[in-house]
């Protein structure tokens, strides 16, 4: 049985975390490291070793389709980063990544306040909860097909569309240049919220039913206590989750691959889609790594921007 | 949810000891093997070989089980297990399992990715089976090769004619299909303009699966004994045949005779709109007809070979794809794996089989059974046998790729960016990297 | 009187905008899943008709009857749950232990270790597929259900982890404090204490691993060969062939799979609620 462990320093401080000195245990020094093993080596083996392995194939003239690679160094990066099609891509990315998250994140917010809200009875509430859940459920590619269906010129949405006078001609939503990449970004917005909503419904329940009481007797109206209590209260979480959702947008491929394939004339093309095609159309797998490991670079950013942010605000 | 929640706690349980523990977490039984033990090539070794495809949802329930089946009957000591693959996904699944070793014995191929596979050094050359086996393959109607040897052979052939919606040309005045491209494209016009809201033609230009390219534009060319290469290498510019191509369907999408919303369209819209009575006049796989008279029983339509060039009086071009076949390179039982690919091209199994698969039969003298069958089946074969079957695309290197890059720069061409000739250049340029 | 009756007032009128954005959401949300179901009943051909229709004359039940009569289908459906649940328990078991460290602990390469964990989730699963399955291949895990549960912890850790992180950030040391000072130890802390106020982040978790689990297609379809390891997406793939397409039955297959899990949410979306967090710090 293990006894009083090294936070017996610690629980003379005050309340609040304080890793800041770089402190080992002093009585079970390897308990960390015991506890955090299944995950390192999870993490090592089925992804490290293929990332590493990935870099080491953009190294390389071509590799699967080519049986005598020939080591190039640093070559396909220049080749990548001089492609116009691949700076195309990168701004669509931003602009399809940066909607969805915002997006993600209002009707998130939105919706699970409306769910949490004591004004909704409890069998509308769980019946709502249901519905909003919906588009999460369904598998990439069948979500594409359904999407596909709707936006059609024959489709349901334009002909509600038409029949409430809003249009006068069915829009092809997928196949016009100037509307392609809005309808993927509605479509991925439409099938990625309810995580956002479930994370968020769950953040909810932790803010302590008091602060919301002590806002109340301070005569905050709802608005009032929605920003200087809510707000601050998920903003961990809110910060955590749009991050992830930043991370995982990147990668979405199906949505759009099987509704525009990269869209007309590239206008949906984003960096998941270039990739596939250098990768599956051209065959080049070198430079399908290459763009993978300029991916991979990017959102380390992100990642250590994410972890000093999480150390900084543990220190208040 | 009970005994399957709780078979698979139990499971999870054994699962959970596994994985928290630091090192055995990724010791596992062996899975499903591929492909039995070793020892090759000794005939009368129980052996049992995977063949992986996509064709029997294509065909009636059970009907390609059978034909293996009918095969170990005649070969007891080899079973040949059928192994099928979703068809979108196929090229990628295929280029990953070659690239790892688990290709299995048997394969089915498509002609635009077989070049890959055999740079990867992942097909068997058959050739060398076919000596091996003391082959004649003089029934063969092509084969795929590379450096003089062979390494797909197509086993059934799927013809792309024109289908024309006999109540939707009425309507617009018109008797018969067309057979020349000024034809085509006045008919295609009228119907557009008539009544009843339905377009003439339908043009697939989406790149998710690049087909259209090969299908409804270069296709006009090939029809008219065209060619898009020179001597192997790409050859736009200043291809007269291919010009005349381009230039007729971009005027077809400019002048609004074909369904809306183009760019984004896929093949399979193509069935699925001609169904509805949406498009009169569709270019499209012969297989589609069962689709056709089941989705619309009432549709009466006629099956013609695809127009020609005006003034072009030779040997018509027929658009073929098909069902190629091949074995791995990494096979434990290569000889066996032929005898299976000998029995699929033989004279009655290779006629069985187009017939299930509403195709025409790679061996040449094979004939589909016609009996009992939809008219619209003979009628195309009859075209068949006038015409020459071909696809250019078949065996070329990154064949997606260059059929991507011309749907692009075919998008442009009809957005007003660049005329036809740049278009044919560019595409040029862009699949000479290619090659 | 005339005070109690302005807030009712008030609450009702609140009450009503509420309800009307919760109908407004819910079309949004509900619409096209409207029109799935109701694809699932029609004839294949009718699903692209015009006009289009909710319910019009073709309506069936068989797509669904086709689908649930097939066993190669319905152990589709078997494999998926298999996979998924083990998940879930794999993956919730890991990151609890991971989060714990993340959360209470200091030590050297805890930050570089966070960033990889991060990190590699950006990479374009399409260009790992194949070092990744020459790895499963290695192990001796292709076409098992091993190997497809090994993969989706892998890719479901980086999120439990941060988040269950933040969960456990977000409880009081207290908490912990309280029990060692009782005796218990670390795992201890961890179990008896931390868990089982952080029941709704493990809910939250574990549906998310789920729908990862379940809902994952390019994985499935690579390490798995055979129908009888073969999951849902992979299944309703097959439905879509090179020349004959079954809409309805891709609907109805959907359909189909999504109940189950929409019943396992409203099991467990009570977790949701009540703040209990709040009560145990209270005390």
């Amino acid at each position: 049985m293990t006894t009083s462990p090294p936070d017996t320093v610690m629980i003379a401080r005050p309340s609040r975390r304080r890793p800041s000195h770089p402190h080992r245990g002093r009585r079970r020094p390897f308990e960390p490291y015991l506890l955090i093993a299944p995950t390192v080596l999870l993490v090592a083996g089925l992804m490290v070793v293929p990332v590493i392995i990935v870099i080491a194939y953009s190294l390389f003239d071509n590799v699967v389709t080519n049986q005598n690679p020939q080591f190039v160094g640093l070559a396909n990066y220049l080749t990548i980063l001089a492609d116009p099609n691949f700076w195309n891509a990168v701004g669509n990315t931003v602009i399809f990544t940066v909607a969805s998250v915002v997006i993600h994140m209002i009707i998130g917010v939105g919706f699970a306040l409306m769910l949490n809200s004591k004004l909704v009875h409890k069998v509308p509430r769980v019946i709502f909860r249901a519905i909003y859940i919906l588009p999460w459920i369904f598998t990439a590619s069948v979500v594409a097909v359904l999407w596909r269906l709707l936006l059609d010129p024959s489709g349901v949405i334009n002909y509600l569309l038409r029949a409430l006078g809003i249009l006068q001609e069915a829009v092809p939503w997928l196949g016009t240049p100037a509307t392609a990449l809005l309808a993927v970004t509605v479509i991925n917005i439409w099938s990625g919220y309810p995580f956002f909503m479930i994370s968020l419904l769950a953040g909810l329940q932790g803010v302590p039913s008091d602060l919301y009481e002590a806002s109340r007797v301070d005569g905050a109206g709802l608005i009032r206590q929605f920003f200087s209590v809510t707000l601050p209260a998920l903003r961990p979480i809110l910060f955590s989750m749009a991050l992830l959702d930043l991370l995982w947008t990147t990668q979405q491929f199906t949505l759009i691959w099987a509704t525009t394939g990269g869209g007309p004339i590239n206008h949906t093309e984003v960096l998941s889609t270039y990739t596939y095609k250098l990768a599956f159309n051209s065959y080049q797998f070198s430079l399908a790594s290459t763009s993978a490991v300029l991916i991979l670079l990017a959102s380390l950013f992100v990642a250590i921007f994410y972890v000093r942010q999480q150390k900084k605000a543990s220190l208040f | 949810m009970g005994k399957e929640a709780q078979r698979s706690f139990k499971r999870s349980r054994w699962m959970l000891g596994a994985a928290a523990t630091v090192s055995a977490a990724a010791l596992a039984l062996t899975g499903c093997s591929s492909g039995s033990p070793s020892s090759s090539n000794n005939t009368n070794q129980k052996v049992t070989l995977t063949f992986s495809q996509w064709w029997a949802p294509e065909m009636p329930s059970g009907a390609l089980q059978k034909i293996a089946d009918d095969f170990h009957k005649g070969h007891p000591n080899i079973t040949v297990k059928l192994i099928s693959a979703p068809f979108a996904s196929l090229q990628t699944q295929t280029i990953s399992q070659a690239a790892s070793g688990t290709l299995p014995d048997i394969v089915g191929l498509d002609g635009s990715w077989v070049n890959p596979l055999y740079k990867q050094g992942a097909l068997y050359n058959l050739t060398d089976a076919m000596k091996a086996a003391k082959y004649d393959d003089s029934d063969l109607a092509s084969q795929v090769a590379f450096k003089g040897s062979t390494y797909m052979i197509p086993v059934v052939n799927f013809v792309y004619p024109l289908f024309t919606n006999d109540a939707i040309l009425a309507k617009a005045g018109i008797t018969t299909p067309p057979t020349t491209w000024s034809q085509f494209t006045d008919d295609a016009k009228k119907i557009s303009q008539s009544d009843g809201g339905a377009k003439g033609w339908v043009v697939p230009l989406g790149t998710t699966n690049p087909n259209g390219a090969q299908n409804d534009i270069l296709s006009w060319a090939w029809a008219s004994g065209g060619s898009m290469l020179k001597n192997g290498q790409p050859n736009l510019t200043g291809n007269a045949d291919v010009t005349g191509a381009v230039n007729m369907v971009k005027d077809l999408v400019t002048s609004n005779a074909v369904l809306p919303g183009a760019n984004s369209l896929q093949e399979t819209d193509k069935v699925t709109n001609f169904i509805n009575g949406r498009v009169g006049m569709m270019v499209d796989s012969l297989a589609h007809v069962t689709t056709i008279t089941k989705g619309a029983p009432d549709l009466k339509f006629t099956v013609s070979a695809q127009p020609v060039k005006d003034g072009y009086s030779g040997t018509k071009g027929m658009l073929t794809a098909s069902w190629g076949i091949g074995i791995s390179a990494k096979t434990q039982h290569p000889a066996q794996a032929w005898q299976f690919i000998q029995y699929l091209m033989s004279k009655d199994t290779n006629s069985k089989l187009s017939t299930l698969a509403n195709g025409f039969p790679g061996n040449k003298t094979s004939k589909p059974d016609f009996t009992g069958a939809d008219p619209h089946f003979q009628a195309a074969f009859g075209i068949y046998q006038k015409s020459k079957p071909v696809n250019e695309f078949t065996g070329l290197p990154a064949a997606d790729q260059l059929m991507t890059s011309f749907l692009t720069e075919f998008q442009k061409s009809v957005a007003g960016q660049e005329s036809t000739s740049t278009m044919l250049q560019n595409v040029q340029a862009q699949w000479k990297k290619q090659f | 009187m005339s005070i109690a009756i302005r807030t009712r007032t008030k609450r009702n009128v609140g009450r009503v905008f509420i309800y009307l954005a919760l109908l407004v959401g819910a079309m949004f949300a509900g619409f096209p899943v409207l029109w799935m179901l109701s694809s699932s009943f029609k004839s294949n051909a009718n699903i692209f008709a015009y006009p289009p229709k909710l319910f019009d004359s073709s309506f069936s039940l068989q797509p669904y009857v086709a689908v649930l009569t097939d066993p190669v289908k319905i152990g589709y459906f078997v494999n998926s749950y298999i996979v998924a649940i083990s998940v879930v328990i794999i993956t919730l078991v890991i990151a609890l232990l991971a989060a714990y460290v993340f959360s209470r602990y200091e030590f050297r390469f805890k930050s570089i270790i966070r960033v990889v964990i991060i990190g590699v989730q950006a990479v374009p699963p399409i260009t790992l597929l194949i070092p990744f399955f020459g790895i499963m291949v290695g192990l001796h895990l292709y076409n098992t259900y091993q190997g497809l549960i090994l993969t989706y912890v892998v890719f479901t850790l980086p999120y439990a982890i941060i988040m269950m992180t933040a969960y456990f950030d977000s409880l009081p040391r207290e908490l912990d404090e309280a029990a060692r000072v009782d005796g218990a130890g670390s795992l201890s802390v961890l179990w008896r204490i931390l868990v089982p106020v952080s029941v709704p982040g493990m809910v939250s978790v574990g549906l998310y691993t789920f729908m990862i689990s379940w809902n994952e297609y390019l994985f499935a379809l690579t390490l798995t060969q055979t129908d009888d390891r073969r999951t849902v997406p992979v299944g309703i793939q097959l439905l879509m062939g090179q020349n004959n397409y079954l809409w309805n039955e891709v609907m109805a297959m959907s359909i189909l799979g999504s109940i189950p899990v929409l019943v396992l949410f409203l099991i467990f979306q009570r977790y949701f609620i009540g703040g209990l967090a709040a009560g145990a710090v209270k005390s």
